[in-house]
């Protein structure tokens, strides 16, 4: 017995081990999977008693109504638009009540200061940079997400988004992508990192990676302020009264449909150009309609965005405060580092219809795109801090009247800021989701490349033509 | 003034810190050497893999040969030769050129890089076929012997490549390959097609092009001087004897993969109840799992019960469960319609036991 063990050298058995290997043929792994739901089938057959029941039925009676090639459409736009509108509507009032609150506090904090002989510089840095923009991106950001994250998980915790991902999935199927990337889309206009998160459920890696890389080009919460209130302001007032509500509104709309335009279109042009050679298979399931746990989603989105939102302000947001603050206060020959940078930039924000402040701006709110508006405001005002000012009016005086704003400037800032690279947080989360430093840049150079060059077309086109 | 000098200098020091920075990230001086170390394994590996090819056919390499094979100079080559034969890769008779058993033994490990890079690119990467050879010529030579195992261990030991090649196992063992080119096999004898040659390349693209691959059951149903015409199941198609030639066949295996006899998923009615035969070999690596993971096996009973307004996904009860396939999906489930029901007429939810 011990000679023949002493025979059989290492080599000896992984020889062995590669004819049998050899001769176990391709398919072993499909007999494994058979076996295993042979072995299911068998134990279920024994434990589980069917009966014929109402449930079922029903559950195929809504399946055949929300996919119906009739009705399965309207019902979802009528879905998400009443989502939309309730997240828009309901966010006002606590948006305002948190950035009254939050800008009391700022006041007294920075009397207190003054009663102690704070020097300026320090209570300007801390309070109205670094505070301000912490407060500024709180307000704006947490009351729309806190209604919208909760309306969606209801939705899906009820059966119903995969249904839409199913309704669609022939539009991104013609662009090379994913059904579910309507989801994550949708997830998307709440917050682009929380989309980006999203894409976790695409379980084919080339398509995940298109739905990453392209969800930036649909709106979030941060951006919707930005262009409402251009809308209201430029859109709106090229029309008689009565339908400039209907302007405004069709103008959002129709940047939002751009957006997914170019969603499908840069889909399209990855999934045959540099994401040729990735796994692809769709399968989608189809669960059955549950009732959910509406508390419970509640209380934990609550939680999450809260906490998702603060954390946000903190690391990305307080930076670009201070920031901001350093580059309007220092001033280097009477003028300050702000007011350079943007002279710096003004031929090239010139050249795609906007200017260099417009473009600072953009720079400077990399971090949190809510700030973008305010720190525009801040350098045209000259005031050193963000700031908002109340009335369309006022908006209105000082930007056509003081500083020359076009209907090109407010069409351009509305598509720049709907086609520019994602904000701090979403690159970081690319980065985070793909451990890929290449997707990481294409995820955020990428929209920006597409942005320079529309706007840079449409102002040419509006300058050639003479318009302006 | 003094303020633009200022200005000057900081960002002339904030212009050197980057670069320096900058320079000690990406090391352009260890990336170039890395490029040169890459190139010269390129070419050793191009070399082994030429001497190989030629004693596979039983002729002579020589220098000219080399030459042409590798695009090299007359004056470069005599170095490259030198230095191969100092690490003890190949030695020359006169004008011949042979390999050593450690030279053989690497130019295997070569073709196996290559052949289980192109099965990896086409089973989990979905690359067509006719882009696997170019993708695999550039990654072969930068696998390392670890990468190479684990890559083998993760596609499961294949012992084919796209192709129909066999791929040496990691000891250098080659199975041979027992088949007859298309032009020697009798007429109306189903066959199967176990390998396509993939050069020359003119003649591989008109194969590609008939979207002819291994694992396709095929029939010769006409044989003529100047072409042959053979039946896949779904189509004809004609061949130049040229072309046939490059396309190796054995028997085919017994069981349900006679063409003729294969309903798909996707062919299915609404409605229409079916079982599961079996998933088309064609359908390999990453789909083939998510398709198997839903419960898509033999004997499973499948039911089309959804389609949406444009025709695609379908929804499909599975085992309890709905899903929804494309179709490009649902061509890879071959069924048996089974429609012991009768499909539409059925109420829905009682067939179920």
């Amino acid at each position: 017995m011990s000679d023949r063990v002493q025979t059989l050298t290492p080599q000896d058995v992984l020889a062995r081990a590669d004819e049998l290997q050899r001769q176990l043929g391709g398919r072993f792994r499909d007999k494994i999977v058979e076996s295993l739901y042979h072995e299911a089938e068998h134990i279920a057959r024994r434990a589980v008693h069917h009966r014929t029941d109402r449930h079922w039925d029903l559950d195929q009676r809504i399946d055949r109504l929300v996919t119906s090639p009739i009705f399965g459409m309207p019902l979802m736009l009528l879905v998400l638009a009443a989502i939309f509108w309730v997240t828009i509507a309901g966010a006002n009032y606590p948006s305002e009540l948190l950035a009254t609150g939050l800008f009391w506090f700022e006041a007294r904090a920075v009397e207190l200061f003054n009663a102690w002989g704070v020097p300026w510089w320090v209570t300007g840095f801390l309070w109205h940079g670094v505070y301000r923009s912490l407060a500024w991106v709180f307000s704006v950001m947490l009351p729309p997400m806190a209604i919208f994250f909760p309306l969606f998980t209801i939705l899906e915790d009820l059966g119903y988004l995969p249904r839409v991902a199913f309704n669609l999935d022939w539009l991104f199927q013609k662009s090379g992508a994913h059904g579910k990337q309507a989801l994550t889309m949708a997830m998307g206009f709440g917050c682009n990192a929380a989309g980006v998160i999203a894409t976790r459920t695409i379980d084919s890696p080339r398509e995940r990676l298109i739905a990453i890389l392209t969800n930036n080009f649909v709106p979030c919460n941060g951006r919707f302020p930005t262009l409402i209130m251009l809308a209201t302001i430029f859109v709106a007032a090229a029309f008689p009264p009565a339908f400039a509500s209907l302007a405004a509104a069709g103008a959002v709309v129709a940047v939002v449909l751009l957006g997914v335009l170019f969603t499908l279109l840069v889909s399209w042009g990855l999934s045959r150009t540099i994401l040729k050679g990735e796994a692809s298979a769709f399968t989608l399931e189809l669960p059955p309609y549950r009732r959910p746990s509406v508390m419970r989603i509640l209380y934990t989105s609550l939680i999450d965005r809260t906490l998702f939102v603060l954390w946000r302000a903190i690391i990305v947001a307080a930076p670009a405060g201070a920031v901001i603050w350093i580059l309007a206060n220092i001033s280097v020959g009477g003028t300050s580092l702000a007011q350079h940078t943007a002279d710096l930039l003004n031929p090239q924000g010139v050249a795609i219809g906007l200017d260099g402040v417009i473009l600072l701006a953009f720079v400077i709110a990399i971090p949190a795109n809510e700030i973008v508006v305010p720190t525009i405001l801040m350098m045209y005002l000259g005031t050193g801090m963000m700031i908002e000012l109340e009335g369309f009016e006022q908006l209105r005086a000082l930007l056509v009247d003081q500083h020359g704003w076009t209907l090109l400037t407010a069409v351009n800032l509305m598509l720049f800021s709907l086609l520019h690279n994602p904000c701090g947080t979403t690159i970081w989360t690319i980065w985070k989701e793909t451990r890929s430093r290449k997707w990481t840049l294409v995820g955020a150079l990428m929209p920006l490349g597409i942005g320079f060059l529309v706007t840079f077309l449409t102002a040419t086109a509006v300058h050639a033509i003479g318009w302006i | 003034m003094e303020n633009g000098w200022i200005w000057l200098w900081f960002v002339l020091a904030l212009g050197g810190l980057l670069a320096l920075r900058l320079w000690a990230r990406l090391r352009p001086l260890a990336r170039w050497r890395r490029w040169r170390a890459l190139r010269e394994r390129a070419l050793f590996e191009d070399a082994l893999k030429h001497l190989l090819t030629c004693e596979h056919s039983s002729r002579d390499a020589t220098v000219e040969s080399l030459a042409g094979s590798l695009g090299l100079s007359q004056k470069r080559l005599p170095r490259l030769i030198a230095r191969m034969e100092a690490a003890g890769l190949l030695r020359s008779h006169g004008a011949a050129l042979h390999l050593s058993s450690e030279g053989k033994q690497w130019a295997l490990r070569v073709v196996r890089a290559h052949r289980l890079w192109e099965r990896y690119l086409a089973d989990e990467a979905g690359l067509p076929i006719g882009e696997l050879h170019h993708a695999a010529e550039r990654a072969e030579h930068r696998l390392t012997p670890e990468e190479l195992d684990a890559l083998d261990a993760h596609l499961g030991h294949p012992l084919r490549d796209p192709h129909g090649d066999p791929i040496p196992t990691a000891a250098g063992a080659v199975a041979p390959l027992e088949a007859l080119p298309l032009t020697d096999w009798p007429l109306d004898q189903p066959a199967q097609i176990v390998h396509v040659e993939d050069e020359p390349e003119v003649i591989f693209k008109e194969i590609v092009a008939e979207r002819l691959h291994p694992g396709m059951s095929v029939r010769i149903l006409e044989r003529m001087p100047e072409y042959l015409t053979i039946y896949d199941g779904q189509a004809e198609h004609r061949l130049t004897p040229v072309v046939a030639a490059n396309i190796h066949v054995a028997k085919a295996p017994e069981g349900p993969s006679q063409p003729e006899e294969r309903i798909r998923l996707a062919d299915l009615a609404d409605g229409e109840e079916a079982e599961v035969v079996a998933l088309d070999p064609d359908c390999r690596g990453f789909s083939r799992r998510r398709l198997l993971d839903l419960g898509l096996t033999p004997g499973a009973r499948v039911r089309v019960e959804l389609s949406p307004a444009f025709g695609e996904p379908r929804a499909i009860r599975v085992r309890g469960t709905l899903i929804a396939l494309r179709r490009e999906q649902a061509v890879h489930v071959c069924v048996r319609s089974g429609s012991r029901s009768g499909g539409k007429t059925q109420k829905p939810g009682v067939s179920r036991q």
